[in-house]
């Protein structure tokens, strides 16, 4: 599971005649990675897509037009049709007929959204002109008289008043600005031009006619005409929707199906190929070798040959030996149903190298455990769960689904620590009392006796068995875990589960160079980051129980530091053989690298203090309490607006604090993964197994025939 | 008296230990953020990359974090 699939090349030759039917063998198999052909000195050439090609990237583009013209949305939802009857329908020209459908009630819905533009050019026109007493005749038909209509900026009243040899018609309000109409002897139209320009005069275009018509009777029945237009355009819009609802699922259908014939066809073009013959080379899962090799046999009889050419080990060497196109093996993670959702995490980083360990395993195991860590509070995880669950159910984004399924695995590990380590819920714990010399008493700092924290128990008033307490861990006072409480408990584990983490992670680097380089290379390389990393680990111990603990140095404890000191020296010899000084600079960082998984207790802490306040906002001073012997208790009867409101502020606090977990946990816990875990051995930058296989969601097969090839 | 000063002395060295690690910290995040996002806008695959470098800074902080504790705690 740790280690991507072992893979196999094999070397496909067969007779060019029946390509086709062996590209369609090849898609049916979806475990065939094929190895593009470089141009070489064998001979071969590259080939030229399949002769029907061209036509089906002609209608693909005929279609997808029509999608965009029809406003069909790239992920509408459509029914899925069968390929045999879609594959008919395009044979017998659906796509070009539908195409002229499509296009006529594109074309009418054009031609009425101009021609409404244009009447609405007119109106703006009509609508100035009507303030001007004039027909719309006498606009035009003059000899010698030069006619200028439009609108100016200013009034243009006080300089036409002197213009010689002319009629002049203006009109000017501070709101609708003006316009001015100019009737002149032609040889005076330039003096006019002249004292219009000065106006900010913009000519406009008057509609000739001949009757005698006022522009405002005009606009009447241009209105008229505007909305007989608008009718129509409703109706063509209609019709559009119509023709959308009638052919979506077929151009949806079809443009997979030729965009799947497109890429079918354009096969040869990534394999060489002579006259009479093709052949390519191809990656496929060890495990299928002798199956896709009886498959294609079967379907294509004599006119396939499959040649197994070498399964390739995890050894370096090897891959240094082969020619360049051959070097790099496509790496096919190893994973199952529940590992697959985390392998988003993993490709942000990189893709695995073949010849090294998968970390999406650990990365499922880890990722939710520290989120859990980091969370517990079962008040939190319930909400976590069915965010996650629900996410998990209806979304197929690649994104949203990495974070549905940390939050649904987070959140069942929070819920597994908030109920069972640190006993809390919503940043309250179960059981406030604390046994005190045979009695459950209050403690100083809750809530009961003055202080701040509340706990279910005061809230509920009831008194948990004892059973249930004897469930949860004691480490300072009080059942279970007090992030706020036992803060040095929660460093120390915070800091061994680091150590464990940042050991899987050099053990896992020390297994990559033994495939890679064989076992004295992993030692070299490897063991000695482990030996210094242990010896630190250990000499760290010592120092802290000295220091802390108050422990003398003798004994036990001062055999373990010279050992630890002794282990220190070898491990920094052996990696001084690679690094040279380097590995003694490396020292401190093994240090930084174990506190920094000091953030699982911080922000756990945090949140736990932001509970706390809001916890304490809420029960300590909004919602009615009573004392009774010194004790204060909750009475909820006494106030119920207030216990109402209170709620609404409780639910909405603690939503911030919900919100910051999946923000700070999520971030934090994948950093360490990233970060701590993944640099001790990921390499990446592998090349992702890409089988030739057909992606289809809005078509299927009805006759689950091997893609209509014929037997032999 | 003394005990009291005390107290609020290693409150005030807990406080700036934590505080002056985070300025440190902001300050080294924000040139790797300003370059991470910049590389993410040209290529959406080096998220990954981009966050390792960007997260890199923040263990300054954890150690501010850690000193501030055991100022508190342990001393």
């Amino acid at each position: 599971m740790l280690i991507p699939e072992s893979m196999s090349r094999v070397v496909i030759v067969g007779t060019k005649a029946r390509m086709q039917d062996a590209i369609d063998a090849l898609y049916a198999e979806q475990a065939i990675h094929v190895i593009d052909h470089t141009t070489g000195d064998d001979g071969m050439s590259i080939g030229a897509p399949c002769a029907s090609t061209s036509k089906a990237s002609e209608r693909l583009l005929k279609v997808r037009a029509m999608e965009k013209e029809l406003g069909i949305a790239k992920k509408a939802k459509t029914a899925q049709s069968s390929v045999e009857d879609l594959r008919t329908q395009i044979e017998s020209g659906s796509v070009e007929g539908v195409e002229g459908e499509v296009l006529k009630a594109v074309d009418a819905r054009n031609d009425l959204n101009q021609k409404i533009t244009e009447l609405n050019s007119k109106k703006r026109t009509l609508e100035l002109l009507q303030r001007l007493p004039l027909t719309l005749d006498m606009y035009s038909g003059y000899h010698s008289l030069a006619v200028m209509v439009g609108t100016t900026t200013v009034d243009a009243g006080p300089a036409l008043k002197d213009l010689a040899y002319a009629e002049c018609f203006t009109d000017f309000s501070k709101k609708d600005r003006g316009i001015a109409a100019v009737f002149v002897q032609k040889e005076a139209k330039e003096q006019a031009a002249g004292a219009l320009a000065e106006c900010g005069f913009v000519e406009m275009s008057v509609p000739v006619t001949t009757e005698k018509v006022k522009p405002a009777d005009a606009l009447v029945k241009l209105n008229a005409d505007i909305e007989e237009c608008s009718e129509k355009m409703k109706a063509a819009d209609l019709a559009l929707g119509v023709l959308k609802a009638k052919y979506m699922s077929f151009l949806k259908g079809t443009d997979e199906e030729l965009a799947i014939e497109i890429e079918k066809g354009s096969l040869p073009l990534r394999v060489a190929v002579s006259k009479y013959s093709y052949v390519i080379d191809a990656w496929v899962p060890t495990v299928k070798v002798d199956r896709i090799k009886a498959d294609l046999e079967t379907k294509l009889g004599n006119d396939v040959y499959v040649e197994f050419e070498e399964t390739r080990t995890r050894k370096l060497a090897e891959e240094n030996d082969e020619e360049p196109r051959f070097k790099n093996v496509p790496t096919k993670q190893h994973s199952g149903k529940i590992t697959k959702e985390f392998e988003y995490a993993t490709s942000l980083v990189s893709v695995p190298k073949y010849q090294e360990i998968d970390p999406t395993m650990l990365i499922m195991i880890f990722l939710p455990l520290f989120f859990g860590y980091m969370v517990g509070d079962c008040g939190y995880a319930i909400p976590f769960i069915i965010l996650g669950a629900y996410g998990l159910k209806v979304t197929h984004n690649k994104d949203w689904r990495s974070i549905a399924v940390v939050l649904f695995f987070g959140g069942i590990w929070a819920f597994i620590f908030g109920f069972l380590f640190y006993g809390e819920a919503l940043g309250m714990h179960f059981i406030g009392r604390e046994y005190v010399d045979g009695i459950w008493e209050w403690p100083a700092g809750h809530i009961a006796n003055g202080g701040t924290s509340v706990s279910w128990d005061w809230i509920l008033g009831v008194t948990f068995p004892d059973w249930f307490a004897g469930l949860l861990p004691v480490v300072g006072g009080g059942a279970g875990i007090g992030k706020l409480e036992d803060v040095s408990f929660l460093l120390k584990l915070a800091v061994y589960i680091g150590i464990i983490h940042l050991l899987i992670g050099h053990f896992c680097g020390l297994i990559n160079i033994k495939m890679q380089r064989g076992s004295k290379a992993a030692f070299m390389g490897k063991g000695g980051v482990i030996i210094t990393f242990i010896a630190m680990v250990a000499f760290c111990w010592t120092l802290t129980e000295m220091m802390f603990h108050k422990v003398p140095m003798e004994g036990t404890l001062l055999t373990i530091m010279v050992i630890s000191i002794v282990f220190l020296v070898i491990g920094v010899a052996i990696n001084s053989k690679h690094e040279g000084m380097m590995a003694v600079m490396d020292l401190p960082g093994i240090i930084g690298n174990i506190l920094s998984y000091t953030r699982l207790a911080a922000i756990a802490m945090s949140k736990a203090g932001m509970a706390l306040a809001f916890n304490y906002i809420v029960f300590g001073m909004m919602m009615p309490t009573k004392v009774v012997d010194g004790i204060t208790m909750f009475d909820p009867s006494s106030s119920i607006g207030m216990v109402i409101f209170a709620i609404i502020i409780f639910c909405f606090l603690h939503l911030v604090v919900w919100t910051l977990a999946i923000l700070s946990g999520g971030l934090h816990a994948l950093r360490l993964q990233y970060v701590e875990l993944m640099t001790k051995f990921f390499e990446g930058n592998g090349i992702k197994f890409a089988p030739l296989r057909e992606l289809r969601k809005k078509t299927f097969f009805s006759a689950k025939a091997d893609n209509n090839i014929k037997e032999v | 008296m003394a005990d009291a000063t005390q107290a609020g002395l290693i409150a005030i060295g807990a406080g700036l230990a934590v505080g002056l690690a985070g300025l440190g910290t902001g300050m080294a995040e924000k040139d790797v953020g300003a370059a991470a996002v910049g590389a993410i806008t040209e290529d959406q695959t080096l998220f990954g990359k981009a966050m390792i470098f960007m997260v890199l800074p923040e263990t300054i902080v954890i150690f501010g974090l850690v000193i501030s504790i055991m100022a508190i705690f342990v001393m």
